[in-house]
C-alpha cells in the first residue's frame, strides 16, 4: 500500500470533525491552529472516538490506544499518519 | 408527622446465583461472577466479557406463558419481586389496592428483545424498510418501556401509582428514591421498587465498545472488573435485578413486619457537564450525598460505609472518590468504600437496586462487602476500598451514590436500627 | 405535594413550548387547535409506506438545524431534537433563557419517554447487523435510550438541579408534571419539564403494530374517531411540549406571566388493555387529583378527555367522569384536541396541558376534529370552538399498558392562591 493513500490530510479531518461530530472548522483554520486543542474547536472526547471508529473502518485496521487520547489536531495526525504509513 | 420508610423485603437476580442467600455469599465471599459472553457469540467485539446470570425462569416459578411474551429483563424483575414480596410477608389481598404503589429502573428496557426481532424484519440488517410479518407479536410491550412496572404491578394487583424510571446507570438509585417520596409524602403505604436490566447484547456490546468505556481483558474475565485499582480499564457488563418492598413504618409495625432499615434520605442532580464524561472533581455528586444526608438529618461524620458507584473506568473512579471526599471530609478516610461491581459487573440501570440490597444486607449483617480485584492503589484514589475481604463492622448508616449517563448523580441513604444520630 | 392534600407550595407554569404536528411553536398550534385543524394524513416516511399502519401526526417543516447546534444534532436522535427546541422556546416564553449561569442548581429537568431515540437506534442497528459491530458509532450509547432527552436539555443549557425520567406510557407525561410540581414543592425554583416523542420510524412502527388499540384506517378523516360508533383505534403522532414550572412566590417576585398553577394530580393503575377497569382507576385518579387541588367537582370549567378511540376505552372514560364528578360529568364540557393531531404517547398529554392553558387564557373550549356522532352521555365540543369563561381544566390520560392519570391545573392570573 503507498503512502499517497493512506495519509490522513488536514482537509480529511476537517471532513470527519463535521461529519462525526457536528464542528465546523475551516481547513486552513485547521491547519493555522493545528496546536490548539480539539476542545478550543469545540470537538469532544466521542467525537474524537467517532473520527478514530471512522478511520478504522476506512482503512480497515485499527489505530493505536493513544489515537482518542490526543489533544490537538496536529498530534492526533502525526500520530495517526505514522501508524498508518508504518502498519503499526 | 413525617413519614418514615422501611425496607421489608428485598429480592435479587444477580450473577454468580440467583436470590438474596447466593448473592450475600457471593458478596461476603468476594468472588467474582464474571466471565466470557454465553449468552450470543461475541466474537469481532472489543470487550468479550459479561457478569451473566445463569438463570432458569420456570425453575424460578415464572408460567411457560409469562415465559413467553416477556423479555428477560421483566423475568429477573418478577423473580426478584417474587422473592421480596415473599421476604416482606406482605399480604396484598388485605391491603387497599389504590395504596400500593410500584417503582421500577431500567436504563435499556427491552433492547435485547427489540435487537432480536429487528434482525428478523430486517433480513439481518439489509433492509430500511422493514418486514413487520416477520415479527414477534409481543414486540410492543419491548417497545413499551413502562411494561416492567405494568407487569410487576399486575401481578401483584397494585392499583396506587406505577411508572418505570429511566434515569440510565442511576435508574436503580432513582426508582428507590421515587418509591421513597411516593411513601414518604403519602400517595401511597407500600411500594414495590427495584430496577432491572438485561443488557447484555450485540447492539449493547458494541456501543459501549464504541466508546472504549467497557474493559477489553478478555484473557483474564474473573479479574477483568478491577475498580479502584491503578490498572483498572473499564467497567464488565452485567445483568440482574433487584426488588425492594418499601413500606410506611407504622404500616409495616402494624402487621408485625420484620423492618430491615429505613430509607432516611435519598437525592439526585445533574452535572450539566457530558453525556458520558465526569468532572475529576465530582461536586454535582457531592452535592447529591450532602443533600441526601442534610433529608435523613445525618452527619457526614455518622457514616459508617459508602457503597460506591464504582464502574473501573478511569474517570469514574477518581470522580467518585473525590466526591466522597468532598461531602465527607477527613471521614472519608475512616469510612470503607466498596464496589460490588468488581463481583457481579454493571447492569446499567439494574446495579443500583442490587447495591441498595447489598447495603440492606451489609446493615442486616453489619458486614461491609469487598472489592474484589484491587491490588494496585491509585494515587488518584486514596480511600479505604476493602481489598478482596469482607470486613465485619458495625454498621449504623450506608450510602450507597451512583453516576448515570446522561450526568445524573445521585445518593441513598440507608439507616439501621442505630442510625440517625444527629 | 403532601398527603394531607394541601400543597406547602404553589407551582406555576411560567412558560411553554411546543413542537407538534400542528405547529411548530404554541402560537401556531393553539390557532390549529382552536380552528379544529386536522392534521392527521398518510405516513410519507421514509420507509413506513407499506405498514399496515397508513395514518399519523407527523411532525413536518421542523428545520432541527436551524434550531440547534450541529454538535447536539449529530449526537441525538429526532425525539431529543423535539425536546431541546421546545425546551428553548418554552425557557424563552418564561424569560428564564440566562438563568443557568446564576444558581445552576435551582433548575432541573424532568422528561417523561415512552419509545426513546428509535429511528436512530435503527440505523445503528442497520450498521451493526448490515456491517459489522466496529461500525456502530458512539453516540448510540447516548442516543437511544429513554434518559437522552434530559441529560441533553441539562448539559446544553447548565442545569444542575434534580433531573429525572419517568419512562412511561401515555399517562406518564402528566406523571412527570406531577414529578416536577413535587421538586419544586421540595424547595427547586424551576423545572423545565415535558415529553416530546419520534416514533415514526420503520422499526418503531412495526413494533407499534402490536397494539390491539392502533388504528389501521386509511382514511385520515375515519383512523381516530373516539367516543363514537366508528371508534377504531388511536393514530400515533410525533412531537411533544415542553413546560417551565416555577415556585409561584419566585415567579411572582419576577414578575413572571404566570399562565397556569399545577393545582393537583393522582395516577392509578388498572392493568394493560384493562378498559372496562380503567373507569374505576381514572375515576379513583380524578377524585386524588381534585382532594389534591382542593378542588370541588362543580368546579371543573372543561375536561380534556384521554380519548383513546376504543370504543370500552370510550365508555370507561365517560362512566368514569360521571362517577368522579356526579351529575357535572354530563354538563362539564369535554374535548379531545388530540383527534386532529394523534397520539404522540407522553408527548400527547403535555399537548393538552398546553392546550388547556391556552384554552383558559383565550377563554374558548377547542373542538374535537373529526368527531361528530357522539354516542356517550358527556358533552363533547365538536366542529368549533365554544367561548366559556374557564378558570379550572382537568386533563386525563391513559396509557397502553394500564397507567391512569389526571391533572388538575387552574388559570394563572385569575386563581386565588
Amino acid at each position: 500500500m503507498t503512502t499517497e493513500v493512506t495519509q490522513v490530510t488536514v482537509e480529511e479531518l476537517a471532513t470527519l470533525m463535521k461529519t462525526a461530530a457536528g464542528v465546523t472548522v475551516d481547513p486552513g483554520e485547521l491547519e493555522r491552529r493545528a496546536d490548539s486543542t480539539f476542545a478550543e474547536f469545540g470537538l469532544d472526547s466521542l467525537g474524537l472516538l467517532g473520527i478514530v471508529g471512522e478511520l478504522e473502518n476506512r482503512h480497515g485496521r485499527a489505530l493505536p490506544n493513544d489515537a482518542e487520547r490526543c489533544k490537538s489536531p496536529r498530534a492526533f495526525l502525526d500520530l495517526v499518519n505514522v501508524a498508518l504509513t508504518t502498519g503499526a | 408527622m413525617t413519614r418514615q420508610v422501611a425496607v421489608t423485603g428485598i429480592g435479587v437476580v444477580a450473577p454468580g446465583g440467583i436470590g438474596v442467600p447466593a448473592f450475600w455469599d457471593l458478596l461476603s465471599g468476594g468472588r467474582t461472577a464474571t466471565r466470557g459472553i454465553t449468552l450470543f457469540d461475541p466474537e469481532g467485539l472489543r470487550s468479550r466479557i459479561a457478569a451473566e446470570c445463569d438463570f432458569d425462569p420456570l425453575a424460578h416459578g415464572l408460567e411457560p406463558e409469562l415465559v413467553e411474551r416477556a423479555d428477560r429483563y421483566i423475568q429477573f424483575a418478577v423473580a426478584a419481586a417474587t422473592e421480596a414480596v415473599t421476604d416482606s410477608g406482605v399480604d396484598f389481598g388485605a391491603e387497599d389496592p389504590w395504596r400500593v404503589a410500584v417503582s421500577l429502573g431500567s436504563a435499556v428496557g427491552g433492547t435485547t428483545r427489540l435487537e432480536h426481532d429487528y434482525v428478523q424484519v430486517s433480513e439481518g440488517g439489509q433492509r430500511w424498510d422493514v418486514d413487520h410479518r416477520a415479527a414477534n407479536p409481543y414486540l410492543h410491550r419491548a417497545f413499551s418501556p413502562s411494561t416492567l412496572a405494568s407487569d410487576v404491578a399486575e401481578r401483584f394487583g397494585a392499583q396506587g401509582p406505577v411508572q418505570t424510571v429511566s434515569t440510565g446507570c442511576t435508574s436503580g438509585l432513582d426508582a428507590v428514591g421515587y418509591a421513597f417520596h411516593t411513601i414518604e409524602e403519602g400517595r401511597a403505604d407500600i411500594c414495590i421498587t427495584g430496577a432491572s436490566d438485561s443488557p447484555i447484547s450485540p447492539i449493547t456490546m458494541a456501543c459501549f465498545d464504541a466508546i472504549k468505556a467497557t474493559s477489553p481483558n478478555n484473557d483474564d474475565p474473573a479479574h477483568a472488573s478491577r475498580p479502584f485499582d491503578a490498572h483498572r480499564d473499564g467497567f464488565v457488563m452485567g445483568e440482574g435485578a433487584a426488588v425492594l418492598v418499601l413500606e410506611e413504618l407504622e404500616h409495616a409495625r402494624a402487621r408485625g413486619a420484620h423492618v430491615y432499615c429505613e430509607i432516611g434520605g435519598y437525592a439526585t442532580f445533574g452535572n450539566a457537564y457530558h453525556m458520558t464524561g465526569l468532572t475529576s472533581e465530582g461536586l454535582e455528586m457531592a452535592r447529591a450525598i450532602d443533600a441526601a444526608l442534610d433529608h435523613a438529618r445525618v452527619d457526614p461524620t455518622d457514616i459508617d460505609y459508602v457503597n460506591a458507584h464504582g464502574s473501573g473506568t478511569r474517570q469514574n473512579d477518581r470522580h467518585e472518590t473525590a466526591a466522597v471526599k468532598k461531602s465527607l471530609g477527613s471521614h472519608a478516610y475512616d469510612t470503607p468504600m466498596s464496589s460490588i461491581k468488581s463481583m457481579v459487573g454493571h447492569s446499567l440501570g439494574a446495579i443500583g437496586a442490587i447495591e441498595v440490597v447489598a447495603c440492606v444486607l451489609a446493615l442486616a449483617r453489619q458486614v461491609v462487602p469487598p472489592t474484589a480485584n484491587y491490588e494496585t492503589p491509585d494515587p488518584e484514589c486514596d480511600l479505604d476500598y476493602v481489598p478482596r475481604t469482607a470486613r465485619p463492622r458495625r454498621l449504623d448508616n450506608v450510602l450507597s451514590v451512583g453516576s448515570g449517563f446522561g450526568g445524573f448523580q445521585s445518593a441513598v441513604l440507608l439507616t439501621g436500627p442505630g442510625g440517625r444520630t444527629k | 405535594m403532601s398527603g394531607s392534600g394541601i400543597r406547602p407550595r404553589h407551582t406555576a407554569v411560567t412558560g411553554i413550548g411546543v413542537v407538534a404536528p400542528n405547529g411548530l411553536n404554541a402560537d401556531t398550534y393553539w390557532k390549529s387547535v382552536k380552528d379544529g385543524t386536522s392534521v392527521l394524513d398518510r405516513i410519507t416516511r421514509e420507509g413506513c409506506e407499506h405498514l399496515p399502519l397508513r395514518v399519523a401526526g407527523e411532525v413536518r417543516g421542523f428545520d432541527a438545524s436551524a434550531l440547534i447546534e450541529e454538535t447536539f444534532l449529530v449526537q441525538t436522535d429526532k425525539f431529543t431534537h423535539f425536546a431541546l427546541a421546545a425546551a428553548d422556546a418554552a425557557l424563552q416564553d418564561a424569560g428564564l433563557s440566562s438563568t443557568a449561569a446564576d444558581s445552576p442548581y435551582s433548575v432541573g429537568v424532568v422528561t417523561a419517554a415512552g419509545s426513546g431515540g428509535g429511528e436512530f437506534g435503527q440505523r445503528e442497528l442497520q450498521k451493526l447487523w448490515g456491517q459489522g459491530s466496529r461500525f456502530v458509532g458512539p453516540y448510540q450509547s447516548i442516543a437511544w435510550f429513554y434518559a437522552a432527552s434530559t441529560g441533553q436539555i441539562s448539559i446544553r443549557s447548565g442545569f444542575k438541579g434534580p433531573c429525572g425520567v419517568v419512562a412511561s406510557d401515555e399517562a406518564g407525561g402528566l406523571d412527570a408534571v406531577a414529578h416536577a410540581a413535587r421538586a419544586v414543592d421540595r424547595g427547586t425554583d424551576v423545572i423545565v419539564v415535558g415529553a416530546a416523542e419520534a416514533p415514526l420510524a420503520p422499526y418503531s412502527g412495526v413494533c407499534q403494530l402490536g397494539y390491539p388499540e392502533l388504528s389501521t384506517v386509511e382514511d385520515p378523516t375515519r383512523a381516530y374517531r373516539p367516543f363514537t360508533p366508528a371508534a377504531c383505534g388511536f393514530v400515533p403522532a410525533e412531537g411533544g411540549a415542553v413546560l417551565i414550572v416555577e415556585d409561584l412566590e419566585r415567579a411572582q417576585r419576577r414578575a413572571a406571566v404566570v399562565r397556569a398553577i399545577v393545582a393537583g394530580h393522582s395516577a392509578t393503575f388498572t392493568g394493560a388493555s384493562h378498559w372496562e377497569q380503567s373507569r374505576e382507576g381514572l375515576a379513583h385518579a380524578i377524585r386524588g387529583a381534585l382532594d389534591e387541588a382542593g378542588c370541588a367537582p362543580e368546579e371543573i370549567d372543561v375536561v380534556f378527555a384521554d380519548a383513546l378511540g376504543v370504543p370500552e376505552a370510550d365508555r370507561a372514560e365517560a362512566l368514569a367522569l360521571a362517577d368522579a364528578l356526579g351529575p357535572h360529568g354530563s354538563r362539564v364540557p369535554v374535548t379531545a384536541p388530540k383527534t386532529g393531531i394523534g397520539r404522540s404517547y407522553c408527548g400527547a398529554p403535555l399537548l393538552d396541558i398546553v392546550a388547556a392553558v391556552q384554552a383558559m387564557e383565550h377563554g374558548q373550549i377547542p373542538p374535537t376534529p373529526n368527531v361528530f356522532d357522539v354516542c356517550h352521555d358527556i358533552d363533547l365540543v365538536t366542529a368549533t370552538a365554544r367561548p366559556a369563561e374557564l378558570h379550572t381544566a382537568l386533563i386525563l390520560s391513559r396509557g397502553l399498558m394500564g397507567s391512569n392519570a389526571a391533572l388538575v391545573l387552574r388559570h394563572g392570573p385569575g386563581s386565588a392562591v
